[in-house]
Order: structure tokens, then sequence, then C-alpha cells
């Protein structure tokens, strides 16, 4: 082999080796390649004014000072309607949880001291209504705290300063409560009744200390004291007891045990109605009678400590007592007075059917329709309006918007004496019943029935003389003469329910009780009662947290919020109405809880006789 | 054969039908909505004659004097507060050695310090909460009080004592 032959075979290699490539090249051409990419994205002027603003906006953003909302928004019904039902639902389930222990104990008292285990299963009936609405009352609770919380930050944080201190022991009661109630109900018949008994006392003197508390937020709120003119706080001792709060405390209490006592009495109507045995029946009937006794027995002096609460009222501030009883409150009155007389008109009604299941009635049904008369003339007298609403022509005719008759009835004289008469009357039906079916017989029977007379109609002819005389003299001496009124009212009951006490001891049994023999209206009546208990807590609710109108905290924090103005009464009772629906919804759920403790668990058998 | 509504129907219709009476009676009532009052900006150069119905304005709307005040009602037997047809004359007489003016504005300013005799303390003072007039909306109001009976002589640029500033 030459070394030509060496050169051209190699250049021929590299020639077949670069023809190779390039055909190789060529037939791969059509094959997919990834798209170019360039390593920076090719910006317009819009992109980087874009990316500036994203910038700008960021650097704003971590810049923000924290700044917190006054107020937030509820979806659909607003903020005050949100917790307006929410405060409503949350109190009614609380004075039932306060009101119930209290006569639970004085009645398991009464069966302690007289031996009658009636009265202690009566108690023991009672409290089986707590424990659901014990949980109810928590609930509604936490919601309000909530509510106020998110809804209105900047007020509840206001108050949550005022009132910082009272919040542990608060939370401690509250604890306390909880296992006082929960050891007092399931540790019936477990615990020596003393011990049981002790229970039942602590758990009424905790809830009244937590209401107490509760009450010194609210009544801080409507009568401020212990703070200056800018809000800032003082004396946390005068904020805590200021004007309101212990007339409100009194008035609760009150109020709580009747409001407690009707729905108590609804619940023995409803298991009445259902009952399928004379015994059940006879059962429920006391029952129910027991709790309308108590609900009507608290009642009676339930506008004397309304006095006492106006009163102070107006001794904080004029201008909130005025607006309550003759500015934009004062119609809301008329709307209560025809929910009394509805009220009172019902108890006696029930008392009257009640005279029919005693033996021997008739001696005493004869006084019925005089009551009545009296009852309705008051009733009437209490509802009518000082001026009234009425066409232009009516007006003229009338000489202006008060009735020249009718309108002296509108006033404070005749409304107090009306509301007096009332009460002296549904007292007198209450005397009745207590006497059908037995016979005095001790000696000074005459004496005593002669005594109760002279007391009963000389508190009656005090109460109208003053009613009377009020319209000849001035205003501020007028004012004065509710309390010779309400004095002689109270005294008068006190006085004939001691005589009448001593008259029927040992007393000749003329008739039988034949209880669980009244017709079933007598129970629908219960019910009544305690729809109409319910709706006037909420009325009456309504005008305690209105009276503050445009004010959270009234004269110190403004309400600045989009529902800062005083609703129509129309709207108000609305929510009233809605509010008690969802009530009696919900106290609908409770007794069907309580009424499963009567009921056979899963797999046992009724065991026969 | 009769129909025999259940219990609960009957119960629930009595509950219902109960506060379906008692929001009818509501609707009855008259219907106001009160609504937060204002702030009424005054300018500096209103006439004392201008000054005079938006005083009247405010003591029938902001001030609430009207809530307890009455014009032209007769003698005070009766009356809770001071009846004040003829205010604008009687003021000068009231407290010897006081104007009216000086008179009406310790009367709007610091209430409890004369009381009409007769009558008790009660009315607050107008320039804190909770009604909150301003001192422009007060010398309003002393217009409007001056014209019943008297002659208003009060100006925008009147400083009473109890003002910054006053005299």
């Amino acid at each position: 082999m030459t070394r030509g032959k060496i050169v051209l075979g190699v250049l021929g290699a590299l020639l077949a080796l670069v023809a190779t490539v390039r055909v190789a090249a060529w037939l791969v051409r059509g094959e997919y390649r990834a798209p170019h990419r360039a390593d920076q994205a090719e910006t317009t002027p819009r992109d980087h004014g874009l990316t500036d603003e994203r910038a700008a906006d960021e650097k704003a953003d971590q810049a923000r000072p924290y700044v917190p909302p006054d107020y937030r928004a509820f979806p659909k019904i607003g903020s005050r309607v949100a917790v307006w039902v929410l405060a409503q639902l949350h109190l009614l389930f609380a004075a039932f949880v306060l009101a119930v222990p209290l006569f639970a104990f004085i009645i398991e008292l009464i069966g302690y001291f007289t031996g009658d285990p009636r009265y202690d299963k009566l108690a023991y009936e009672f409290t089986k209504l707590l424990s659901a609405a014990f949980s109810l009352t928590s609930t509604f609770g936490a919601f309000l705290t909530f509510a106020l919380i998110a809804l209105y930050p900047k007020f509840t944080n206001y108050l949550m300063e005022i009132f910082s201190p009272t919040f542990l022991p608060y939370v401690l009661l509250f604890f306390f409560e909880a296992g006082f109630l929960y050891s007092y109900y399931y540790g019936w018949g477990k615990f020596s009744p003393r011990v049981h008994l002790f229970l039942g006392l602590m758990l009424n003197l905790v809830g009244t200390a937590i209401m107490f508390i509760a009450n010194a937020w609210l009544t801080f709120m409507m009568s401020p004291a212990g703070v200056s003119e800018k809000g800032a706080l003082l004396s946390l001792r005068d904020a805590f007891m200021n004007f309101t709060w212990m007339p409100i405390n009194i008035h609760r209490m009150i109020a709580n045990v009747a409001f407690g006592g009707s729905i108590a009495a609804a619940y023995a109507a409803f298991k009445y109605l259902q009952a399928k045995t004379d015994e059940e029946r006879a059962h429920y009937d006391w029952m129910g009678y027991i709790g309308n006794f108590v609900a009507i027995s608290a009642f009676l002096p339930l506008p004397f400590a309304g006095y006492w609460l106006a009163s102070e009222i107006y001794a904080f501030s004029q201008t909130m007592g005025l607006t309550m009883m003759g500015g934009a409150f004062s119609w809301l009155f008329i709307i209560q007075a025809a929910l009394i007389g509805n009220l009172f008109l019902a108890a006696n009604y029930y008392l009257w059917l009640g005279m029919g299941r005693i033996e021997g009635a008739g001696n005493y049904q004869k006084f019925i329709k005089y009551l009545l008369i009296a009852i309705a003339l008051c009733f009437a007298v209490w509802a009518t309006p000082r001026s009234i609403l009425a066409s232009v022509s009516e007006v003229r005719a009338m000489g202006g918007s008060t009735h020249p008759v009718l309108g002296y009835l509108g006033v404070m004289s005749a409304k107090n004496t009306a509301v007096n008469i009332l009460i002296l009357s549904t007292f007198m039906s209450f005397l009745l019943f207590r006497r059908t079916g037995k016979e005095a017989t001790v000696a000074w029977r005459r004496a005593g029935n002669l005594a109760q007379q002279a007391i009963f109609f000389g508190a009656a002819a005090i109460v109208i003389f003053f009613g009377i005389y009020g319209y000849f003299v001035e205003a501020r001496v007028r004012i004065k003469f509710s309390v010779p009124q309400v004095l002689s009212v109270l005294a008068a009951m006190v006085l004939i329910t001691l005589i009448d006490v001593f008259l029927y001891r040992g007393a000749r049994q003329t008739g039988q009780v034949r209880w669980g023999k009244l017709p079933p209206i007598s129970q629908y009546t219960l019910i009544f009662i305690a729809v109409s208990f319910t709706w006037l807590m909420g009325l009456m609710g309504y005008v305690r947290a209105g009276l503050r109108q445009h004010w959270h905290v009234f004269g110190v924090m403004r309400d600045e919020s989009v529902d800062a103005f005083t609703p129509t009464l129309g709207f108000a009772t609305q929510v009233v109405s809605v509010t008690s629906l969802v009530f009696f919804a919900l106290i609908g759920f409770v007794f069907w809880i309580a009424s499963l403790t009567d009921t056979h668990g899963h797999g046992e058998t009724t065991e026969t006789a | 054969m009769t129909l025999r509504v259940p219990l609960m129907v009957r119960i629930a219709a009595l509950v219902v039908g109960t506060t379906g009476l008692y929001t009818y009676i509501g609707q009855l009532v008259p219907q106001k909505q009160v609504l937060p009052p204002q702030v009424i900006e005054l300018p500096d150069d209103l006439s004392t004659q201008d000054m005079i119905p938006v005083g009247q304005q405010i003591f029938q709307g902001k001030g609430l004097c009207s809530t307890c005040h009455t014009i032209g009602k007769g003698s005070s037997a009766g009356l809770r507060f001071p009846d004040l047809d003829g205010i604008g004359s009687r003021a000068a007489t009231r407290i010897a050695g006081q104007s009216d003016l000086e008179y009406l504005g310790q009367s709007l300013y610091e209430p409890d310090s004369f009381v009409v005799p007769g009558f008790n303390p009660g009315m607050p003072a107008m320039n804190k909460p909770p009604i909150e007039l301003t001192d422009q909306e007060i010398l309003a109001v002393i217009a409007y009080l001056q014209s019943l009976g008297g002659t208003p002589s009060v100006t925008m640029q009147t400083k009473l004592r109890w003002v910054e500033g006053g005299s």
C-alpha cells in the first residue's frame, strides 16, 4: 500500500463522515423541538406600570396601621335586631332558670316541714324543666357575647374595660351554679333532705348573685355612674351600683318568679291536656294551680317595683323619664296596659273556673260578676290614652287631640287608681278561691270577716280618694300620691291574708276539692297567661333598652351605627313577637326533654300491677 | 264525624294567635321613628330675627324642651314644669340684678342654680349629654325664648359667660 492511497482513504473516510452527519441532520430536521425561550421576558411599558402598582400596594399593605372597626354589619336583619333577639332569648331562658329553683326550693321546704310527699314530688317535677333550659341559657349567653364582640366591638370593648374586674367572679359563680343545679336535680332522693335543701338554697343564692352582676352591666348602659363626662372610669363601685341597679334587681327578681311560674303552669297545662288517667290529670291540675298561684302572687307586687324603677329613672334623668312616659315611648304603655289587663282577666278567669272544682262553691261564685265588672272597668281606664288618634274633623269636634271626657281617664291619677283597684280585685278572687269549700270555726269569725271587709273597703277608699284629689293639686304634689295608694293596697293584702290564715285555721271542710275536674279551657287559659307574660317581658325589655335612644351608654357613648334611631312601636312589637315564638318553639323542646324522664327506656318493660 | 285537631296544633294556634293579637295592637298605636338629633350649622351672620325660627325648631326638636315645657297652657297649677308663655319679659325680673339674657343663659347652662318656686329641679344642662346643644344652638333658643313676650336682643356674636371667652 502506498502512502498516497492511505491519505486518500483517510480523506474519503472524513468526507463519508461529514456526509453521514449532513444526511442524518437533514433526516431529523422535522422532529419536535422545544420552543426557544428567552431568559428574561420581554417587558412593555404597561407591564412595568402594573408591576410598580403591585409593589406599591404591597408596600402600602405592609405599612397599614391596625384600625379596629367600630361596627360590623349583620346580614339581612341588621346588627341591632340580631343582638336584640339573642339578648331577649337569653334573658327569657335565664329568667326561667333563675325563677324555677326559687319556688321549687320553697315548695320542697313546705314538703319538708309538712311531711307531705306531694310537695316533694311537685318540686322535683318543676326542677326537671331546668336541665335543658340551663343549657339553652348558656348557649344564648355565648351567642350574645360573640355577637356583641363581632358586631359592636368598640362598645363591647368599652364595657369590658369598665367591668373587667367583675368577669372572673361571674364565671366562677356560673361554674358553681352549674354544680349546684346538677347536684340539686340529679341528687333528688339521694342526699338527706337537709343536704338537698342546702343545695337548693345555694343554687338560689348563686343564681341571684349572677343576675346582680349582669344587671350592673346593663343598668350602667342606662344610668351610668362612676365615670367622667368623657367616659373614663372613676369608681367601679359607683359604676356597679348605679341609679337603676337595685330597682332592676328587685323588679327582675319578682318578674322572673311571675314569668317562671307561668311557664311552669303552662307545662302542667300541656301535661294535663295530654294526660290519660284521672290520677295524672289530678296531679297536673294541682301543679298548674301552684304554678299560676306563684305567677300571680309575684305579679301583684310587680307594679310597685315598677313605680320604684320609674322614680329612679326620673331621679337619674328627667329627660329619660319624660321620654319614657311622655315622649317616644308613651304609647308603649297603652300596649302594656292591654297586656296586663288581659293577664288580670285571664288569671281571674282561671281562679273562677277553679272554684267550680270545689263542692259548695256557690256561696262565693255570686261575687264573681261584681269582680268582673270592677276588673273590666279598671282595664278600660288603664288602657285609655291621654290623646287619641283622630281625623282633622274629629279633632275639631273634640276641641283638641284630647277627648273632653275620656281625656280625664288618660292621666296618671286615673291610671294609678285603676291599677290599684285591679290588684285589690284580683286579690279578692284569690281570697274567695281560698275560702271555697271551707267554713271558719273560730269564735271570732264574724269580727274577723268584718275586719277584713273594713280593711278592703278602707284601702279601696284611700286609693279612690287620692285618685280624685290628684285632679285638684299641682303635679309636684300629685306625683307623691302614688305612695299612699300603693302602701294602702300592700298593707290591705298583708293584713287580710294574716287575718284569713288565723280565721281558717282548723276550718271545717264543707266540700272536697276535685283535682283534675277542670274543663280544658282552663288549661288553655294557663298557656295564654304564659304567652302573655313572655310577650310582656319582651316588650318591657325593649322599653328599658330603648330608652337610651341613640346612646350605647346614655350620655357617655353615642351610638354612631346605622341603627342609631328608635324604631316604630309597630316594628318593635314584630320583633318581640318573633322572639316570643322562637322561645315557645324552644321551650316546647324543653318540655319534651323533661317528659322523656317519664317514659320507659329502651328494653325496659312496664311493671304491671 | 267530628274532626279532632291534634293537641300540638291547638297549642301552636293559641301561641301564634296570642302573639298575633299583641302584634296587631302594636300596629294600632301611633308609629313614629325617632332619629338621632343632628347638629344644626348656623351662619355667624344670622340676624336676630332669623335666629328665632331656628330656635323654635330646636326647642321643639333636638332640644326636647317641649317634652316638658308648655307655651300658653295657663297657670302653673297642674303642670310639672313652668309654662314658658311670656318668659321673654319675665326673664329679666326673676333674679334681681340679672338681665333676661343672663337668666335664660343660666337656665340653659346651669338649670339647677335657680329653680322656679313651686317646681322641682329636674332640667338637664342643655350643653351636656344627652341633649348636647352647641353654644350657637343655645343662642338661637334664647332668641326664641326672648321672643315669647319680650324683645330679642341676642345675636350670634353674643358671648355668654359659660362659653370660652365669654363674660
